[in-house]
């Protein structure tokens, strides 16, 4: 179907060298340090699972308390155990690195299902899809999930099948418009005079082609709303619990050091968790910037 | 205004409403059945450290009857609500509804009061984008949006409550009291963190920014330019009541989450701290009538919203 794309060309694709050439220096730096994040990220992940480690998470040296960044072979200095703060940053990553990747699995799926569902068949199941995703939207992420919590039990997989399920209005909606936009373009229209079945047109021709770039953005964006979701349960003490670090209960835990003065034990992560959502966040907008072409 | 413009209005407005009573209904249904698929046996909790007897439970649950089936339960739930009877705490043994109407005025008040502040700040670095378009100054402004979404609001919390502690001597963590001369600065610290960093900052900034640009280049603005009258004025509806209402409508639950976690840093006693205390001690009536009352007030957010998109563009909102 070569000789249809020239009708997408207001829709980036991500190999589409032409979209890259024009593209903002800012939002190509915003890609880049995303990009690193994401690196960073993976690769701590694989570092921590693999428990290669520059020191042992929770080992406690009483000798050294709160050492600022590199003493002593600590390249970001001690807590107020004297455990070793990188290794527990890295170490934090797996509180949230695969509950995230499940609850952006079931955004994306879901999601695509309802967006097909309302934007290519539309009609009652448009209506129905809007209500659901109405429903969904009244509920503050947070509160619904204290509700599951105290229903369940505090578990990160409960928590993040309802950062999942709350995020699939949101990527319904994308793919919905994306659909309705498609369908008035020829290539479409021509795909179903030659009489391609609905799945080849709906997998192929506007999934596969022209929604994959939504589908990253959004994956990137849903990642750092399992971050957040996961450091801000941490840290009000339903997530991961002491201790097994999270980034979340590292800044819990250094609270009172906090206030004695001693910033970093609490800072540390804080920032990790700053920089890391700041990352994807760029990644997401840097993308859609570029593919989705949104800047006016 | 004749009353057959009105009647259209009217009618819109009211199916609004309609709309806006069935998602509550809806959303009750929703927060039943999570609780009602939750595991664990109320009596079990009841009775735990009461009796020693081993047939005890299989006794009192014979005596009440067995519990009706799950619609029933949920009907008989919802016509105690719908009479203002939210059940009683189980652990304070306090009705719901006070107890949660009494926090969530605190809750209102840091809600609304963030939202200003995200709101000062963004709208002007969003119309100066608009307006100006992309300028060194501009990406800073933006920048700075984007880092402040990103900013973890405890921590953030933990900065305020420091610098409040040891430059100012005030210790915002008792709840301002009318009586104390300084009570408005106590006031002022959570309302300016959450509004700092509820994580919505560069999403709005962005929205603003996309829907301005989109209305500064319309046709009507142009014409407007052409004959020399003022520009805000003529793209002040489209281009900002209706994006900054709809933005506001749609973050309303994201600042309620945000304010669990402030409230929490800060000990406000608020919807979001309750919240936090009825999911620790499993305290179902509770956390059942505050994520109710959290979900009434996003759809209040949203029905306004569409009133005033419906007031504004009439002919835009009818499909």
């Amino acid at each position: 179907m070569k000789r249809y794309s020239q009708y997408t060309i207001e829709v980036g694709d991500l190999w589409d060298v032409s979209f890259w050439k024009k593209a903002d220096t800012m939002d190509l730096i915003y890609i880049v340090y995303g990009l690193f994040i994401v690196i960073l990220v993976v690769v701590s992940y694989v570092l921590g699972a693999l428990s290669l480690l520059p020191h042992n998470p929770q080992e406690i040296n009483l000798e050294l308390l709160m050492a600022p960044p590199n003493t002593a072979g600590h390249l970001l200095g001690t807590d107020f155990m004297g455990r070793d703060i990188l290794s527990r940053l890295i170490i934090g990553i797996q509180a949230y690195f695969l509950p995230g990747l499940l609850a952006i699995a079931i955004a994306l799926t879901a999601g695509t299902i309802f967006g097909v569902l309302a934007g290519y068949w539309g009609g009652g199941l448009d209506t129905t899809t809007t209500y659901i995703s109405n429903l969904l939207n009244s509920f503050p992420r947070l509160v619904l999930i204290l509700l599951m919590v105290a229903a369940f039990k505090p578990d990160i997989y409960t928590i993040m099948l309802v950062v999942g399920v709350t995020n699939i209005p949101a990527v319904a909606s994308l793919i919905r418009s994306k659909i309705l936009f498609l369908k008035q373009k020829n290539f479409i229209e021509a795909a179903m005079a030659l009489g391609l079945k609905s799945w080849v047109i709906i997998f192929k021709h506007i999934l596969w082609h022209n929604c994959r770039a939504i589908l990253i953005i959004q994956a990137t964006l849903g990642m750092a709303e399992a971050i957040l979701m996961e450091t801000s349960l941490s840290y009000l003490g339903f997530g991961v619990q002491e201790p097994t670090p999270s980034w979340g209960n590292m800044v819990q835990a250094g609270a009172n050091y906090f206030m004695q003065g001693n910033f970093w034990p609490s800072t540390a992560p804080a920032l990790a968790i700053l920089f890391t959502i700041l990352g994807f966040h760029l990644l997401g907008d840097g993308l859609n910037n570029i593919l989705e072409g949104k800047r006016g | 205004m004749k009353l057959s413009a009105i009647r259209p209005i009217a009618l819109l407005l009211a199916r609004e409403l309609a709309i806006t009573a069935l998602l509550i209904l809806g959303v009750s249904f929703v927060v039943f059945i999570i609780i009602y698929l939750s595991p664990g046996d109320p009596f079990g909790t009841l009775l735990k450290g009461q009796t020693t007897l081993p047939n005890a439970p299989e006794n009192i649950r014979g005596a009440l009857g067995t519990p009706p089936a799950w619609y029933a339960q949920y009907l008989s739930w919802l016509v105690n609500m719908v009479q203002g009877d939210f059940g009683t705490s189980t652990r304070t043994g306090l009705p719901v509804l006070n107890e949660v109407i009494r926090v969530g005025i605190n809750t209102l008040y840091l809600t609304i009061g963030s939202m200003m502040v995200t709101l000062l700040i963004a709208v002007p670095v969003a119309l100066f984008a608009a307006r100006r378009g992309q300028t060194p100054v501009n990406w800073v402004l933006t920048m700075l949006a984007y880092v402040l979404s990103a900013l973890p609001v405890f921590w953030l919390g933990y900065i305020a409550i420091y610098i409040s502690m040891h430059h100012f001597g005030l210790f915002p963590l008792a709840f301002a009291s009318s009586a104390q001369k300084w009570s408005w600065l106590y006031f002022m610290f959570p309302v300016l963190v959450l509004g700092l960093s509820n994580g919505t900052t560069s999403e709005v900034v962005r929205f603003l920014r996309e829907e301005m640009s989109r209305v500064f280049s319309e046709d009507y603005i142009r014409t407007a330019r052409a004959k020399g009258a003022s520009i805000w004025k003529h793209s002040f509806k489209e281009g900002f009541l209706i994006p900054i209402t709809e933005i506001i409508a749609s973050k309303i639950p994201f600042i309620l989450g945000g304010a669990v976690v402030v409230e929490q840093v800060f000990n406000w006693p608020g919807m979001g701290r309750m919240a936090w205390q009825a999911a620790q001690d499993r305290d179902f009536p509770l956390i059942m009538g505050i994520t109710l009352l959290a979900a009434v007030f996003v759809r209040m957010g949203s029905l306004l919203q569409r009133f005033v998109h419906i007031l504004v563009n009439p002919r835009a909102s009818k499909e």
